[in-house]
């Protein structure tokens, strides 16, 4: 993996040198000094602090609407047959357009900016948890059932259980493509967060800054996968393992 | 618990005719005929799992089920997969657990039990809430002759000491006979008791 990272930061640095315009196409050692001094300066924590926090309120709010309604879906034909039409536009409309109507009729403020990402992302939620819900087990519900439990522990120790891979799986879409949403977001209406710091820097052609905010959100996503996704992924799935 | 089924259809297909039986304290009832002539259907009626028939299903005290299948939570403990569905503690979870034979097993997932070791707990879990009826659905049916003769025995055990009566529906005289099991046959289309 580092060898390919190597690579990667090699042949960049080659391209650039054979370009040879710093401005437009910097190469790696230049992203890096504009890495560091935006650090120093304090601007590139702070921007990127408020981005994350955007990107992890639409999470927070997308999975939870998503999951939801995804359930009820899965669960209920009359609701899905009613509701999929709705969905079946949502999920094409372009987030863009979401954006704008967002700003516009919410207003240039956090809610809009958040709502506007939620929509673009609740969709997508939705119809992978339904698809769960329509593949859990009949047999585990008679069980329940059977044993009275209460819809509280059903949902907690019979059906989210089953639906776990399928949120894993939503919730890994989802902040791929909300960081990027959220980007577009604050780049068409926010005076803060990287977004906005890559349409500052568009505006000036300052291409190095453009690398080294992406660069700091990748890494930033990155280490939510790693340190974040991954264990909590391990730790739903020890019932997986076999006996010997 | 008293069954008065007068009638039962899938799609328009009469499945099940009149059928009346009335279960006192401690009295085991098999339930036999050949496959698909409705003795699970008849079973999901009586437990309750079917509620589209005509007729009534008085119920006195709790029922559970032992489903062919052992149909456990594979992604909960064997502990938590009698603690969490029969709603009692761990304690008496582990004592029934000793009773058959699962001692030291609490927190094994069910894939890192043997079948033999699951269709143990599945029973374990159906005395678990004190059920005053159990409802068995063919549920040695997949196993080796010498499992489900232990199987009968540890079953016939846990029924004389909670006092719980039973239906039991299965395909095999043998097994009515071995849980001391009234035999009742399930015939004709659509199907009554006789």
């Amino acid at each position: 993996m580092i060898l390919s990272l190597a690579a990667f930061l090699g042949l960049w640095a080659i391209v650039a040198a054979l370009v040879a315009e710093p401005v437009t196409m910097p190469g790696p050692l230049r992203v890096w000094t504009v890495l560091v001094d935006e650090t120093a300066s304090g601007r590139l924590l702070a921007n990127t602090g408020v981005t994350l926090l955007r990107v992890i309120a639409a999470f927070v709010v997308a999975m939870g609407i998503g999951v939801a309604l995804g359930l009820i879906l899965g669960r209920s034909g009359r609701t899905d047959r009613w509701l999929n039409p709705w969905l079946v536009i949502l999920v094409n409309m372009p987030a863009l357009v979401v954006t704008v109507l967002c700003y516009i009729w919410i207003g240039l403020n956090e809610v809009a900016a958040v709502a506007a990402v939620v929509i673009n992302k609740v969709p997508l939620v939705t119809v992978m948890v339904r698809e769960g819900a329509r593949a859990l087990r009949p047999d585990l519900d008679d069980m329940a059932r059977i044993f009275r439990m209460p819809p509280g522990a059903r949902l907690r120790h019979v059906v989210l259980p089953q639906m776990a891979p399928y949120i894993a799986g939503a919730a890994r879409a989802g902040l791929s493509l909300i960081w990027k949403i959220v980007l577009v977001v604050e780049f068409l209406g926010r005076s803060s967060g990287v977004g906005f710091q890559i349409h500052l820097n568009f505006s000036m052609f300052r291409v190095a800054h453009i690398l080294a905010y992406a660069f700091a959100f990748i890494l930033v996503m990155l280490v939510i996968e790693y340190l974040l996704l991954r264990p909590l992924e391990r730790h739903a799935s020890r019932w997986r393992q076999d006996g010997d | 618990m008293e069954i008065d089924i007068h009638a039962k259809s899938f799609a328009g297909r009469p499945v099940l005719g009149p059928i009346r039986l009335t279960l006192g304290q401690g009295q085991r009832v098999a339930i036999l005929g050949p496959s698909g002539i409705g003795k699970t259907t008849f079973l999901r009626i009586v437990a309750g799992l079917d509620e589209d028939f005509e007729g009534t299903v008085t119920e006195i005290g709790r029922t559970t089920v032992v489903f062919q299948e052992p149909t456990l939570l594979p992604w909960r403990t064997a502990l938590e997969n009698i603690t969490l569905p029969a709603g009692v503690t761990a304690e008496v979870a582990r004592a029934l657990m000793a009773e058959v034979g699962l001692a030291g097993k609490d927190a094994l997932y069910p894939r890192q039990l043997s079948l033999g070791q699951q269709r143990r707990l599945a029973l374990a879990r159906a005395f678990a809430p004190a059920p005053s009826t159990l409802l068995m659905d063919e549920p040695f049916a997949s196993l080796d002759a010498e499992t489900a003769g232990r199987m009968l025995d540890l079953t016939a055990a846990l029924l004389d000491r909670a006092g719980a009566s039973l239906i039991f529906v299965t395909h095999d005289p043998a097994e009515a006979a071995h849980l001391k099991a009234q035999p009742m046959t399930l015939r004709g289309s659509p199907a009554t008791l006789s």
